[in-house]
């Protein structure tokens, strides 16, 4: 341990300049050197360099736009580290940051109530059409301020601390257990899986977030599902969800000004989601009662009955699940998606993870612990190493709250701060050999090395406003790696998949990944 | 009205307790519970709150602050770092309260205390990265946990932690 702290530490040091020199930027910014004026950022003047792409820009920040990651980073290239994208209808200018020093400092320096503008629907929904149900604590999604604050620092030490996630360890593989065996059932003669095996990723990922926000088997995974089963139509519900939140907020957002019958449809089928959340933090309820009455020890509750008891209103419990579900099907199912088409066409990385695997796991049903996941570096790292070249969520982003100096520039508060991680990420005086799939990058030995910039690839964010769904996201892809990797093969033999922003930055096309089992 | 979709098939009762119908009738239906949670889990900060119990109970450790003043702090075994710093006044922040979402409970572990304390978890470590000024005794304020063995412990706070307090300010506890 200690080997590894002063590892840490020359590597720190190797970027010393890092934090100081950020002061010393941000001090001589105000004293030595006048700031230039905001009108002389860089940046394309009019629209046309991106033709009609500005029309997709309505949101930064949860769900990205369709050719953004590219559009992000022929911004870097044409203008460089700072760039602003102004004059965009009905919205406020918005600013792309590269420099990993000042993303740093933006993110040291921010209130304790950052704003991060996203998903206007779900914002109108909250705060508009179902306003009564929402109330003063509308979640976390879409919410900004005191509300905002409030309500996270309810729910995120249980949901955070890294102690919440291991009672769920058992109950993820389970569920993955399910998918494996599903994903053998629907392979064809050639032991490929199907065409729109994303759909199952899907389900797979829906059936975590209700085990861990309903605390509940919806029943996702089942085979034969009838049409009108509950589990079918939160499948339904979900992709209907997923598919057109990017119309209404990317290419129809008339919504905005006159009801259409798409956001109808959008409203009522969030209700549906708020039912079934109702339904089972219900019975969780319950369940709860009976723990109580029985006496049953603290360490034994779940995340869900631990939020049911720091709050008398359920409320805080149905708000937060429906958040967790909004956000936390779709993030992690194209996260999925790209961390096996990746491990499906790398087959040098796939075999070193299935070596650490097998040392840690000895045989293929070896139930799977806290200290087993922490002792899978390589796996962890392969993940890690997937977010940072091809970052689900292409940036973070925050409303600038008040007038700031960034990159030698006077920033007025109001605009919009883009930091896209899947640029900064990639680029060369942060990351040694950016090109170079490199998960060993990660460890320890390797990291002061090959990771310059501790703010260069955030794929969750950092700080007061971090990815609340963290923890359960990255245990939810770890086990699935180490439950795959262990007992089958994944291969890929079709055309290489282009990547691209539908929604997030994932591989387009079918998944037909070939499936066989490992003799050992 | 508003809510007539929404509403089909869910009983009244539970529209009274979700507050769709009547907020103020939401019943508390776990109100002993509160007597039952002191853990420092649930409530942060409550159970750092709460005095020794006997003297089997105190863990006695120190603060240096930034500037060189030395605090000494009558802790008892349980007790999380963050939270007793922020219960005596010590500039220690915790923006995130504890989740390990940021570095601002940065701490460095002074002398032999340093090789008691449980490894950091990967989590921390990632974090730690992000530290401005990290030493090789650093830690996160919040992952330390005291224990009979921590009697003595001695934590000095770092010049910066969150912000670069270039203007002065100064943190304030959530």
């Amino acid at each position: 341990m200690r080997g590894s702290v002063r590892l840490l530490t020359k590597r720190y040091n190797s970027s010393s300049s890092v934090c100081p020199a950020a002061v010393e930027s941000a001090a001589h910014a105000k004293v030595d050197s006048e700031p230039r004026p905001y009108a002389q950022v860089p940046g394309p003047k009019p629209i046309p360099l991106l033709g009609n792409t500005w029309r997709l820009l309505p949101l930064i920040g949860q769900y990205q736009i369709s050719d953004l990651a590219k559009v992000s980073k022929i911004l870097y290239n044409e203008y460089g580290k700072i760039v602003k994208l102004s004059g965009l209808v009905g919205r406020p200018d918005l600013l792309f940051v590269y420099d990993a020093q000042e993303i740093e400092m933006m993110y040291r320096t921010e209130t304790d109530a950052p704003h991060r503008p996203s998903m206007p629907c779900l914002v109108k929904y909250k705060s508009e059409v179902r306003k009564d149900f929402f109330g003063r604590l509308p979640g976390v999604v879409g919410v900004h301020g005191e509300p905002w604050r409030e309500f996270r620092t309810k729910v995120q030490r249980p949901i955070l601390r890294p102690a919440a996630v291991v009672q769920y360890i058992q109950p993820i593989e389970e569920v993955t257990n399910q998918f494996l065996d599903r994903m053998l059932q629907i392979r064809d003669e050639q032991d490929e899986l199907p065409n729109d095996f994303d759909n199952d990723i899907h389900k797979w990922a829906l059936e975590c977030i209700g085990r861990i926000a309903l605390d509940v088997r919806l029943g996702c995974l089942d085979p034969n599902l009838a049409d009108d089963s509950e589990p079918m139509k939160i499948i339904n519900g979900a992709k209907f969800a997923l598919r057109n939140i990017a119309l209404l907020e990317l290419k129809f957002p008339f919504w905005r000004y006159v009801p259409t019958p798409l956001w109808g449809r959008y409203v009522k089928n969030m209700d549906y989601f708020i039912e079934i959340c109702m339904k089972h933090i219900d019975k969780a309820q319950d369940r709860l009662q009976k723990k109580l009455d029985a006496g049953t020890p603290e360490s034994e509750f779940s995340v869900v009955e631990r939020i049911l008891m720091s709050d008398p209103d359920p409320k805080l419990a149905y708000v937060l699940a429906l958040d967790l579900i909004l956000v936390g099907i779709d993030t992690i199912s194209m996260a999925v998606c790209s961390v096996l088409y990746q491990l499906a066409t790398r087959t040098d990385a796939q075999e070193k993870m299935y070596k650490e695997l097998k040392k840690v796991l000895p045989t293929k049903d070896t139930p799977l612990t806290n200290n087993l996941l922490e002792n899978m570096p390589y796996t962890r790292s392969f993940i890690k190493e997937v977010l940072r070249m091809y970052s689900t969520v292409i940036g973070n982003g925050r409303t600038l709250l008040e007038d700031k100096v960034i990159c030698g520039y006077n920033i007025p508060k109001g605009v919009q701060l883009v930091f896209p991680t899947i640029v900064t990420g990639n680029m060369p005086e942060y990351v040694k050999d950016p090109d170079h799939f490199y998960p060993e990058r990660w460890l320890k030995e390797h990291k002061a090395d090959y990771y310059r910039h501790p703010f260069a690839s955030l794929p969750y964010g950092f700080g007061v406003r971090m990815c609340l769904g963290r923890r359960f996201a990255d245990l939810e892809m770890q086990i699935l790696l180490a439950k795959l990797v262990r007992s089958y093969k994944l291969e890929y033999h079709h055309e290489p998949l282009e990547y691209k922003v539908t929604f997030m930055y994932a591989p387009e096309g079918p998944l037909r990944f070939k499936m066989t089992p490992r003799d050992d | 009205m508003l809510f007539r979709s929404l509403a089909s098939g869910i009983s009244t009762v539970k529209l009274v307790r979700a507050g769709l119908l009547y907020r103020n009738l939401v019943v508390n239906r776990y109100c002993p519970a509160r007597n039952l949670f002191q853990s420092p889990v649930l409530h942060h900060g409550e159970f750092e709150w709460t005095d020794p119990k006997s003297e089997d109970e105190v863990v006695n450790i120190t603060f240096i602050d930034k500037e060189g003043k030395k605090i000494d702090i009558r802790g008892k075994v349980g007790d999380n770092v963050l939270f007793l710093a922020q219960r005596y006044g010590i500039e220690m922040e915790g923006a995130c309260e504890g989740s390990l979402a940021c570095t601002t409970c940065h701490v460095y572990v002074e002398g032999e205390h340093f090789d008691k304390l449980p490894s950091p978890q990967e989590i921390e470590e990632d974090l730690l990265d992000m530290a401005p000024f990290l030493k090789e005794n650093s830690r996160l304020g919040c992952q330390i946990t005291l224990s009979k063995e921590l009697e003595g412990l001695c934590l000095s706070l770092p010049k910066i932690t969150r912000n670069f307090y270039v203007d002065g300010h100064k943190p304030k506890p959530h």
